[in-house]
């Protein structure tokens, strides 16, 4: 197999970018000093992820929800073939990877709104417990996303993580997309320097 | 150690009794105090010499006050997010000190940042008895 180009710019910067935004979130969560930076943090997690519901539609390939978001019997297969040593390979997100990625975007999604309502005031005061179950929640999903990774790093003899920042993987010529659209970049950056100054006022 | 198991039973009184009073509040941080300092008693003048000192730990928020305002009983201002803050007495804001876990979840986020260690059980007593206006 070659090495083929599977991961885009807006993909591959918006990953980190959510790295970045929820661990600074994570980290600034119990101080008021810092509370606006958490706010601005949960509201890049909350722009990046709007990116990215978009980009899931409009963008490449291996990008594409329809591309990686398999059933719970995909998921099983994948999940089996990796215990029987002999894992099916994808050019794109594993189907076990592709449930990781959903619950993320959803649980960012949630954390995020229950977050603006606490910081707002706005409906129950119990919207501060789902904040924080949520958040709790999307760590939990990180940890075993991040472990996954490494599972199918060695599985595959393939790093994973190094794919997500040169956006190479292994694949055959015909899986890979054509361009990385750098163009795209900044447009995700707007639209979470958006999000967290609006969500954070 | 038993500040601890005091704060774990507080929370777990909590999760199956909602609705707490400000007095029971008071009245179980003053016996976890006694228990520490035999004979203690709230008193509403400390609370007030610590509502209003100037711990200075915190550069944007050296004291309650930088909040809270001078006086409990007023609206405060968040001096980072400039959201408003509901007054901290009772007396003004009768949902203040009826959930004995957010109250010690919030001593223990204030206290850590702008006094810069946990605060006792006597000093939530005497902060308690100023808020109420009692004692």
């Amino acid at each position: 197999m070659d090495r083929i180009l599977v991961w885009d710019w807006p993909v591959r910067i918006g990953h980190w970018l959510l790295v970045g935004a929820f661990a600074l979130a994570w980290l600034t969560s119990e101080s008021e000093a810092w509370r606006l930076v958490h706010a601005g943090a949960g509201g890049t997690v909350v722009g990046v992820i709007a990116f990215r519901l978009l980009w899931g539609v409009v963008g490449t390939r291996h990008a594409r929800f329809a591309s990686f978001v398999r059933g719970p019997g995909g998921v099983r297969d994948y999940l089996l073939g990796l215990v029987s040593g002999r894992p099916l390979h994808t050019a794109g997100h594993n189907p076990a990877g592709g449930w990781a990625i959903v619950a993320l975007l959803a649980l960012g999604l949630l954390t995020g709104a229950s977050g603006w309502l606490t910081y707002n005031e706005v409906g129950g005061e119990w919207f501060e417990e789902v904040h924080e179950a949520m958040a709790s929640l999307m760590l939990g999903v990180a940890v075993l996303h991040v472990a996954g990774v490494v599972v199918s790093s060695l599985a595959h003899r393939e790093n994973l993580v190094l794919a997500m920042l040169t956006g190479m993987k292994h694949g055959t010529p015909a899986e890979a997309i054509r361009g990385a659209r750098p163009w795209a970049v900044p447009m995700l950056l707007a639209c979470a320097a958006a999000c967290a100054w609006w969500l954070a006022r | 150690m038993r500040q601890h198991a005091f704060a774990i039973l507080v929370g777990l009184c909590a999760t199956t009794v909602q609705a707490a009073t400000p007095a029971e509040l008071l009245a179980g941080y003053q016996s976890a105090a006694a228990q520490q300092s035999a004979g203690f008693q709230p008193s509403a003048q400390r609370g007030a010499a610590f509502f209003a000192n100037r711990f200075g730990q915190s550069a944007k928020m050296p004291a309650c006050t930088s909040c809270h305002t001078d006086d409990p009983a007023l609206a405060g201002r968040h001096v980072v997010t400039d959201k408003a803050i509901k007054p901290l007495a009772p007396a003004a804001n009768a949902a203040r000190f009826t959930d004995a876990a957010k109250a010690e979840k919030w001593f223990r986020r204030n206290c850590t940042e702008v006094v810069g260690r946990e605060c006792s059980a006597a000093e939530k007593a005497d902060f308690i008895a100023f808020l109420t206006g009692g004692r």
